[in-house]
């Protein structure tokens, strides 16, 4: 499923993976639409735009795997929205791409991530780095605060400084596998934090009843 | 004026309440002590110019139009001029032992008007004024403060109300200039998303389906391209901006994300990352020199990234490329070729703020630069 707000690069792109031989089994143009679709078709995976007609792609994220839990998303985003960004892997998006990415860039992509695989640039390693460094430094850091593994930092500065994944397995002599298990679980421990943290939320303002 | 209203205007208002109680006690005062006077018909005359006077005075400084010198001189002078006035309806001997004819009280605000239009640097001479006014009537100087407290009322009352004139107008300034920033980023970040949704959208089609058609069609996907990596990079800056406006302290993110394009990748983290402008400036020069080396000797093809990272105490940025390295028996070399001479610049530029650069390299491998900056504890991250 594409969810892109501007019809000619929903259509691109939408041609582009059928054209490599995925099957597009819906297009949305924003995260009421993207919501609707998905809990009817159940995408295996979701190409996400940040910036939609209703809202932005950390909703539409947050909708998808609410009706489809199963569903990856993969955000492809025109410009390197920082914040935003982080917020959709928070949300639960399992890979990151910028639209200036070539075609073969893409579909390589959508098939990791249909593959399970995390799909990460060294710009968007940065910012999970970032974000874990933040989330140590900040006053309210505590046992539930998420935190990164030595060996997790180490993978997730060789990401954010160009290595590829093969490059970081031989460096640390470990398996290809391990390397993206390790980035994999970055990704993941946000996500989960954020969950916790948005549970806690509801509980305390009585949102649960 | 409507746009940016006077910030002492609540002041001119108070102001003006104390202009009618005093009024009220001028004319307790007059009632008590008229029949001792000379004349008495003469200074129910004078008292009706007082009177004439305040309600002018009042209705102007509630309206704003005499919030202006002229207008607060001539309230002066005429205070004046009715303080001297006592030598006309009251006798030597009575003036010696009361205070001037129209009441101190009632004087002070003349004081309080200069201080409010001129702070506490127009106030106190104005409070000067008036307290020699009321030592000329009398014919000498009080230094008994015990008995005689107008000199320090005065002087007070001019120092405590200028003060707090010019603190309002400071704080109205703060303000005026915060609502005007404000405004600026959000039409910036306005700009951002309208220029994102459209024209990079656009921008990156192109040079992907130019790409793929190729021929001529490729040089038009280069351009838009290069279009598309400028304008991203515009609006990022723009976004970082908004934080540091501030001339004290800079977004390191600012600068740094200026230096992506094709074959530089710069990682960054989602929120600010806070120096001295100074140090910001030689560390994204040092980034600079390091990438340049990257351009004249990694080889073709060779593409850089660039890692910030905000560890609390101390700033790190590290610059990678996945060129062709040094070997290590082939320093040498790399001095005659002048690879070590931009090292040392890196390197000066570090030590200059009080940290390290280390350069660690192998062939095949790339150079890899690691600067650190320690944070002096002006501020978080």
């Amino acid at each position: 499923m594409v969810v892109d707000d501007h019809p000619i690069w929903r259509d691109a792109v939408a041609r582009d993976l059928a054209e490599s031989g995925f099957t597009v089994v819906a297009t949305a143009d924003g995260v009421a639409a993207a919501r609707r679709r998905a809990e009817v078709v159940k995408p295996e995976v979701v190409v996400m735009d940040m910036q939609l007609a209703d809202g932005d792609g950390v909703a539409a994220t947050t909708a998808v795997l609410e009706v489809s839990p199963s569903t990856r998303v993969l955000v492809l985003s025109a410009s390197d929205e920082r914040d935003d960004v982080l917020q959709a892997v928070k949300a639960g998006a399992t890979g990151y791409l910028v639209k200036s990415a070539s075609r073969e860039e893409l579909t390589a992509a959508v098939r990791a991530t249909a593959a399970g695989r995390a799909v990460f640039t060294p710009g968007l390693a940065g910012l999970v780095l970032g974000e874990y460094r933040r989330l140590s430094r900040s006053p309210e850091s505590g046992p539930a605060t998420p935190a990164l593994t030595e060996r997790e930092t180490e993978v997730l500065r060789y990401v954010a400084k160009g290595l590829s994944a093969k490059q970081i397995a031989a460096k640390l002599s470990l398996s290809h596998r391990t390397v993206e298990n390790h980035v994999q679980a970055t990704f993941r421990k946000l996500q989960v934090a954020n969950r916790v943290e948005l549970t806690r939320y509801a509980i305390e303002h009585g949102l649960d009843q | 004026m409507s746009r940016d209203p006077d910030a002492t205007a609540p002041l001119w208002r108070a102001a003006q309440l104390f202009r009618l109680l005093s009024c009220l006690y001028a004319l307790g005062f007059q009632i008590a002590i008229n029949d001792d006077l000379d004349r008495p018909g003469a200074a129910w005359l004078l008292f009706a110019v007082l009177i004439a006077w305040s309600i002018a005075c009042a209705i102007a400084y509630l309206h704003g139009f005499g919030r202006r010198p002229a207008w607060v001189i001539a309230e002066l002078l005429v205070v004046v001029a009715l303080m001297l006035s006592t030598e006309l309806v009251a006798s030597r001997s009575w003036a010696l032992d009361n205070q001037t004819w129209p009441t101190t009280l009632w004087a002070s605000n003349a004081t309080i008007s200069a201080a409010l239009l001129f702070g506490p640097v127009g106030g106190l001479p104005a409070a000067v004024v008036i307290t020699a006014a009321s030592a000329f009537v009398k014919g000498y100087v009080s230094l008994n403060f015990g008995r005689n407290a107008t000199v320090i009322i005065e002087l007070a009352l001019a120092l405590a109300v200028g003060m707090a004139a010019q603190t309002a107008r400071r704080a109205h300034q703060d303000l005026q200039r915060a609502i005007r920033l404000s405004a600026a980023t959000e039409e910036r970040e306005r700009l951002s998303r309208h220029v994102h949704d459209g024209a990079i959208q656009v921008l990156a089609l192109v040079a992907r389906r130019g790409r793929e058609i190729g021929g001529a069609a490729a040089e038009l996907a280069e351009l838009a391209g290069e279009q598309e990596r400028a304008l991203r990079r515009l609006v990022s800056s723009a976004e970082f901006a908004q934080d540091t406006d501030a001339a004290d302290i800079a977004d390191l993110r600012a600068l740094l994300s200026r230096r992506a394009d094709e074959r530089v990748s710069v990682s960054l983290p989602a929120t600010p990352v806070l120096l001295a402008p100074g140090v910001v400036a030689e560390l994204d020069a040092a980034v600079g020199n390091a990438l340049d080396n990257v351009a004249r000797h990694a080889g073709d093809g060779a593409r850089a990234f660039v890692l910030c990272e905000d560890l609390g105490e101390t700033v790190t940025v590290t610059v990678r490329d996945d060129g062709v390295g040094i070997a290590a028996g082939r320093l040498d070399e790399a001095v005659r070729q002048g690879r070590v001479g931009v090292s040392k610049a890196i390197v000066g530029r570090l030590a200059a703020l009080g940290g390290s650069a280390r350069l660690s390299t192998e062939v095949g491998e790339g150079t890899e630069w690691e600067l650190s900056v320690p944070r002096r504890g002006e501020c978080g991250g």
